[in-house]
């Protein structure tokens, strides 16, 4: 494993809690998935950095597509907070 | 002299890109430390925002260095399969860009009408606090 690739696991896990603990603060699962989505394009663009593959691009431009799609989706279907805020 | 024009532009296609690579893990753990704690402390979602806006400026910036790797790496790109890679790559890089960049607009018009409605914003350590 090279040594950007470990950082972008890394960024992934720290994502991961990160958005875990969002949820446990605020009971919002909209922020506590744009928190996780922060991390995952900053993974994403981690894994960017020197000469990726095609699929590695591949990869990377649907983790964008998805991240535009979720963001949207969860804007426009206004999901309601835990806490019913 | 070609062969030396081409390891010169290499070698600063690796050192600008390593810039980039360190600005994105600096922002993420710099980030991920900044949740932990408002999520311990505060316990505030507006807290959040902030820590957010500035991830994303971090990944915005880091994006700027890793397109003025593509723009140098144009300098020295022999091959059409070279050079169709990297327009693939810089146009994802532009497009994240531009998202980018436009939700850290919307974030930040977010937090400017909070503030303008009267919502402290808690991130800000000299806020008033309440009696």
């Amino acid at each position: 494993m090279t040594l950007v690739a470990g950082a972008a696991l890394g960024i992934t896990a720290a994502g991961l809690v990160a958005a875990a603990a969002t949820l446990v603060a605020t009971r919002r699962l909209v922020l506590s998935v744009q928190v996780l989505l922060d991390f995952l394009l900053a993974a994403g663009l981690l894994r960017l950095t020197g000469s990726p593959g095609w699929a590695a691009l591949g990869a990377a431009a649907a983790v964008v597509a998805l991240r535009r799609l979720l963001g949207l989706g969860l804007r426009a279907g206004g999901v309601p907070a835990a806490d019913g805020s | 002299m070609e062969e030396l024009l081409r390891d010169a532009v290499a070698v600063m296609v690796l050192v600008v890109e390593a810039c980039g690579a360190a600005v994105i893990i600096t922002g993420a753990l710099w980030a991920f430390a900044r949740f932990l704690w408002v999520g311990v402390r505060l316990r505030d979602t507006t807290a959040f925002v902030p820590i957010r806006l500035t991830l994303g400026r971090f990944l915005a910036l880091g994006l700027e260095f890793q397109l003025a790797g593509d723009i140098l790496t144009t300098a020295v790109a022999p091959t059409f399969e070279e050079i169709g890679k990297l327009a693939a790559i810089a146009t994802i890089r532009t497009a994240l860009n531009y998202f980018l960049r436009k939700e850290i607009e919307d974030e930040r018009r977010q937090l400017a009408e909070q503030e303008r409605a009267g919502t402290p914003d808690p991130a800000d350590p000299n806020r008033r606090r309440p009696r």
